[in-house]
């Protein structure tokens, strides 16, 4: 028996996940750094999550509707509709239970309406939800009048602790997001419901041959987007103790940016949300760290956009014809360090 | 020879039914329906307040609706062509504050503004173009990033400074009526908007748009080149958002770091309205037009009740969305297993 040729381990190109991971903590060690208060003695880093849980809770509903192949541009508007109605809840007495639910309820009927229009009616997503946020937001304008509630007497502490508590160190606001991340995990990944939203996204036609139905896969995913929806808004009323409606409009680009930077294909059918949830971190640390370091809003619009476009543009090129060349390439080279040169 | 001549011949019998053939057509088209509509709620607005019908009022709804149209008419192109620009509005708002700083305090004239307005325009639509063109990322994505980038540039062109004395030699091209009813801006706009209808309908170009939106596989087997007509509709959409932006200082006679931020989804509103499919391949230069001038006029009538508050304005353009994609029945691709059994439940 000859002794078996010592092959070099196969290499691989690391998925999306480990680049974005790789660039989460880059840029957590580059804020804590240059930026003195960015991990304010380890804890401070945490407590920072606690103003963009609400756009990260808003990308994962964004993330099972885009793997529809859809797109729900009404999330901000309905996220300020649920710190309305949450808010006006509260006002009137009832308690932060009820008044969470409310919330919910009233942004899942504008999910509803929305996945009713979307598939039924057979009208364009985008068009949909252009038309939707409008009128959404005037409804949430309207109904939090001339002093939005929250602003003359602030919420009860049991509603503010849901934006700005926290258990044994780690904020609710985090808790709440990773914990729905791991649930959207385990439903797009383990359920019946989570697959057959691949599969629309995938291929409308085929899902609909093969009897898994795309009509209650839509609506049932922009439900599930209004009702995530609302829930970021009450944890963005709760930090803020206010329900200021025009204040959570401002959460659409982020958290529909976070789950493209995230990896979901935009034509629906290809992403993990594991890899939205780290990107919905590293795009939350970016602004935090350079608001923290003194650059104004506008420029971490500036920034966002333009980590969107460079990554997507490095994504897209890794994926379309370079992806196999490069990966053979790293191999030639790694192997040649690996063997040493045969002599003769 | 002989197939020549039947392709000569064969039309006349066609020539016979044209008249009622083009009457129809005429009815049917967006524009017309849209006119007839804008009709009904001048009518129903001064019968309800009499002073709604008064040349200034007019007059000024013209041209607060020139800005939205140009930034539409650029949509228009765009979404022609099957893609979709979200970041026109940032665009105006550029060009608006770059010529406005010269304006104020440089003492622009009107001819260098209105090309300095064109020249920030093409250059941020090439970025546009170049993304979704030669990158080739999902428009929406790729104008999703740069909306964020131009938003962010706007402001560190401010530098906190707004631009507010913009000399009467500009505004008063808003404001002057050469008939009443009729501002001096809205006939200035006008050879745009027939050049961008001629263009459109008569020329290669304007055939390939359509014939990219409609069908870029097929447009490609053609041999048009479809890579080259989408850039130059980016930069088309580019060059008319930045003369928007001049148009802008003149009828607002003003600009700040935030200007345009929320005109991005209102032109693709007055574009839908005008009649222009999302789907691509489908639409016209006069939709624009005439579906901006028709947001802006219900609008300002809204605004007329006082019973209406004005927080239901962002309402009444999403109403008239979703009423201009339902009365469009090609626009909707109602999902097929859907269809039957809703017949079903019906029956």
């Amino acid at each position: 028996m000859t002794a078996m040729l010592e092959l070099p381990k196969r290499w691989r190109l690391p998925g999306w996940g480990s680049w974005l991971a790789a660039a989460l903590v880059a840029e957590l060690i580059f804020f804590t750094l240059t930026t003195r208060h960015f991990a304010g003695g380890g804890t401070g880093m945490l407590d920072l999550s606690e103003q963009f849980a609400p756009t990260g809770v808003l990308s994962l509903g964004s993330a099972l509707v885009i793997l529809t192949g859809n797109i729900d541009l009404s999330v901000a508007a309905n996220a300020s509709l649920a710190a309305v109605v949450a808010g006006i809840a509260l006002d009137h007495g009832m308690g932060t239970a009820v008044a969470v639910l409310l919330a919910i309820a009233a942004g899942t009927v504008v999910g509803i309406f929305n996945g009713i229009a979307v598939a039924v009616l057979g009208i364009d997503s985008l068009l949909v939800t252009l038309a939707t946020q409008f009128i959404v937001t005037s409804i949430a304008t309207s109904a939090a009048g001339q002093s939005p509630p929250g602003t003359l007497k602030p919420f009860p502490v049991s509603f503010q602790a849901i934006g700005q508590g926290s258990v044994a160190g780690i904020p609710n606001a985090l808790l709440i997001f990773l914990i729905l991340g791991l649930a959207v995990i385990v439903v797009v990944g383990y359920t019946t419901f989570g697959r057959s939203t691949v599969l629309v996204g995938y291929n409308r036609r085929a899902a609909d041959y093969t009897g898994v139905g795309s009509l209650g896969t839509v609506i049932g995913v922009f439900m599930i987007s209004g009702a995530v929806a609302s829930l970021a808004g009450v944890l963005f009323a709760a930090y803020y103790n206010s329900a200021v409606p025009e204040n959570a409009a401002v959460l659409l680009l982020p958290a529909i940016t976070a789950v493209v930077l995230g990896g979901v294909d935009i034509f629906g059918g290809r992403g993990r949300i594991g890899e939205v949830i780290v990107a919905a971190l590293l795009l939350g640390y970016l602004s935090q760290g350079m608001l923290l370091s003194g650059d104004s809003s506008l420029a971490v619009t500036m920034v966002t956009g333009l980590v969107l476009i460079g990554a997507l543009v490095l994504k897209i090129s890794l994926e379309r014809n370079n992806r196999e060349l490069l990966a053979a390439r790293m191999r030639q080279i790694q192997g040649s360090f690996l063997r040493p040169e045969r002599p003769g | 020879m002989t197939a020549a001549q039947t392709i000569e011949t064969s039309p006349a019998p066609r020539q016979l039914q044209r008249p009622t053939r083009q009457l129809t057509a005429l009815l049917r088209r967006r524009e017309t329906l849209l006119i007839a509509l804008m009709a009904i709620v001048i009518a129903i607005s001064t019968g309800a307040h009499p002073y709604f019908w008064a040349a200034g009022n007019f007059g000024s709804i013209l041209a607060d609706s020139m800005v939205i149209t140009l930034l539409a008419l650029g949509e228009t192109f765009v979404m022609l062509g099957r893609g979709i620009d979200l970041s026109v509005g940032v665009i105006m708002g550029l060009a608006a504050i770059t010529v406005g700083f010269q304006i104020q305090d440089h003492g622009m004239t009107l001819l260098p503004a209105l090309f300095l307005g064109a020249a920030v325009g093409v250059a941020l639509g090439i970025g546009n173009a170049l993304l979704v063109a030669a990158m080739r990322l999902p428009p929406i994505i790729a104008t999703l990033g740069t909306l964020g980038v131009y938003s962010g540039l706007e402001f560190v062109v401010t530098n906190g400074n707004q631009v507010n004395t913009i000399p009467n030699e500009f505004t008063n091209l808003a404001s002057n009526q050469v008939l009443p009813g009729i501002p001096e801006i809205f006939l200035y706009s006008l050879p745009l908007i027939l050049i961008a209808a001629l263009v459109l309908r008569h020329t290669v170009f304007g055939r390939s748009v359509y014939a990219v939106g409609d069908d870029a596989e097929s447009a490609y087997r053609a041999g048009i080149p479809v890579r080259r007509v989408l850039f130059a509709t980016y930069v088309i959409a580019g060059l008319l958002s930045g003369l928007a932006g001049v148009v802008f200082l003149i009828y607002t006679s003003g600009a700040s770091a935030t200007t345009g931020v929320n005109d991005n989804l209102t032109a693709i509103a007055a574009a839908l309205i005008g009649g222009t499919a999302l789907t691509g391949g489908r639409g016209g230069a006069f939709g624009a037009l005439v579906g901006s001038v028709f947001l802006t006029l219900t609008l300002t009538a809204m605004s007329f009740f006082p019973e209406i508050s004005d927080v239901w304005q962002p309402a009444g353009v999403g109403v008239l969305v979703l009423l201009a994609v339902l009365s469009d029945r090609r626009a909707r691709q109602a999902n097929f297993t859907a269809r039957p059994r809703l017949r079903r439940l019906f029956r």
